[in-house]
């Protein structure tokens, strides 16, 4: 392009103001209301109510925060787990199913995505309360004699925000079978590999990036999700974006909130990174 | 063998129920919160006893509600304008800096839908007490905006890959400026980019709730924080009448989404 004299005689004002000018707006944007608060928020941490790395002795060594941080890694755990054990399959049949089968769970996984979460929360909430539609049917076919505690427990919020993360899970691994080679697989049948062997030794391997990284994605948005487990879930088990939550709401404690949540960042960062090189990866094909 | 439906033998039908009770499980919320919003019955009973609209009639008679259902839509179009214009100037900048600063910038640009929300929300919140933006509209659209570009800039860089910038070019050596090249070639080649960078937008800004519930004043609500709000007291149907209100508009916004790309083809 640099060749055609049209493009010199435009590069006294050209190129800086054409690239990195345009940058400008979103970058000061950016730096005013998103570096500026995350960084205040930071300075809080180290300064209120005194200069020190106080918060964090508190946030690492107390035990009620110990807890509150393995509640909330069990938790990103269980759901990472039912994700990808439901999602899987379910990403299965959308790739290969006849469409007049996969249309509608297609059609279905994009409408309870796009819907109000906080509309999905509340289905939850009355579907799992004891006077909800599971513990009268159950009672009413005399299967418990009374409500089983279903509300305000781990079980709760794991199936509401399993409900919210499979789409994260099903479209990405849709996508990665819909691209494998059938090829590979009747050779394998030809070879004499049963089912089970293609499976785990061909299918398996060839979808575990993608599977690595769509886990590790929704374990990140786990670990911070704040809306469901703060109406399903129970005070006693409380997740760190409630406490923060709670810290900056209720306790007006800006100096520990701001270091849950600097903890919650830097969790949230590095596990960007390795899904990052998750993605970066070349698909394997045994 | 495993890719072919009809050979998948006793897999075909694992496979099948496991669809169909992840299907019923995604499917179930939804029906049971269109059903419970014609419930009479103000304690949630199911199956209901008797049908009734009193719920809509509540909703839309209560100036509450239909003030919130008015700030969301204000909050969600500014939003929508802005993070286009942003996101367009934005992502132009991005898809011309020099390769090595690209990924950085990229990277920039979406950490705000990377971090988790509450984070976002406790530091814009922190922020804006200082600055007195806290429960002011500008303080909401900037909030907002915050989230919702990360959404516009990435659904705009995905449009300019699909663009070859030579034709750009071309215009310029015939003689154009450079800014009437963007105008008349860049920008309409753009469209469906720019199409989904306002959808995204938008829904960033409609359907949030954690930032929201930090930056709301009692007389600035949107719908999701009013909704929350309401959860923090009872279960109230009016809540059921909402949510079926969102989920019939979220499938007609599915339904002209797919419409407009039908459309294109």
């Amino acid at each position: 392009m640099s060749i055609f004299p049209t493009r010199r005689l435009r590069v006294a004002r050209g190129p800086w103001l054409e690239s990195y000018g345009l940058l400008l707006p979103g970058l000061i944007f950016l730096a005013v209301f998103f570096v500026i608060p995350l960084c205040l928020m930071l300075m809080l941490s180290f300064t209120v109510p005194s200069l020190g790395l106080e918060h964090y002795r508190t946030l690492f060594f107390t035990s009620a925060y110990r807890r509150i941080f393995a509640n909330t890694f069990l938790l990103a755990t269980l759901v990472t787990a039912v994700s990808l054990a439901l999602g899987l399959p379910v990403a299965w049949f959308l790739a290969i199913a006849p469409r007049r089968w996969s249309q509608p769970v297609q059609l279905v996984l994009i409408l309870s995505m796009w819907t109000n979460l906080l509309a999905r929360t509340y289905a939850w909430v009355v579907l799992l309360q004891d006077t909800g539609p599971i513990n009268q049917t159950l009672l009413a076919l005399h299967l418990i004699a009374e409500p089983l505690p279903l509300m305000n427990s781990l079980f709760a919020v794991t199936v509401g925000m399993t409900y919210i993360m499979l789409p994260f899970v099903v479209f990405p691994l849709r996508n990665r079978i819909a691209m494998l080679e059938p090829a590979l697989f009747q050779a394998a049948t030809l070879c004499g590999a049963s089912r089970m062997t293609s499976f785990r030794r061909i299918f398996l391997p060839a979808i575990a990036t993608t599977l690595g990284s769509a886990g590790v994605s929704v374990f990140v948005m786990s670990l911070g999700y704040y809306v469901t487990p703060s109406l399903l879930g129970s005070e006693s088990r409380m997740v760190l974006a409630e406490l923060i939550a709670q810290l900056v709401q209720s306790v007006l404690d800006w100096g520990l909130a701001g270091a849950a949540a600097l903890v919650l960042l830097v969790m949230t960062l590095f596990l960007y990174g390795v899904q990052r090189r998750l993605n970066r990866q070349p698909h394997t094909t045994p | 063998m495993l890719l072919s439906f009809e050979n998948l033998g006793p897999w075909r039908i694992a496979l099948g129920i496991i669809a169909a009770l992840v299907t019923a499980f995604l499917v179930c919320p939804l029906v049971l919160i269109v059903m419970l919003s014609f419930d009479s019955s103000p304690w949630l009973v199911f199956p209901p006893p008797h049908w009734t609209l009193r719920w809509y009639r509540e909703l839309f008679t209560d100036p509450d509600w239909l003030g919130s259902f008015m700030v969301s839509l204000e909050v969600g179009l500014t939003v929508t304008v802005l993070s286009v214009l942003l996101g367009l100037i934005t992502a132009i900048g991005i898809s011309r800096t020099r390769t090595a600063w690209r990924p950085a910038c990229e990277t920039a640009f979406l950490m705000p839908m990377i971090l988790p929300v509450v984070v976002t929300a406790i530091a814009l919140y922190a922020f804006f007490l200082r600055i007195h933006l806290n429960g002011t509209f500008c303080g909401f659209v900037i909030a907002h905006l915050i989230l919702a570009l990360p959404f516009s800039v990435g659904a705009i860089l995905n449009g300019l890959a699909h663009i070859d910038p030579a034709i750009e070019n071309a215009a310029v050596l015939c003689g154009s400026s450079r800014t009437y090249a963007i105008m008349r070639i860049t920008l309409p080649s753009l469209r469906p980019a720019l199409f989904s960078a306002a959808i995204f937008s938008f829904l960033a800004s409609w359907d949030e709730v954690v930032v929201a519930i930090f930056m709301a004043s009692p007389s600035l609500q949107t719908v999701p924080v009013r909704i929350w709000g309401n959860l923090q007291q009872d279960l109230s149907p009016v809540i059921a009448a909402v949510s079926t209100v969102l989920i019939v508009l979220s499938g007609l916004f599915i339904f002209g989404a797919n419409f407009m790309k039908s459309e294109k083809k």
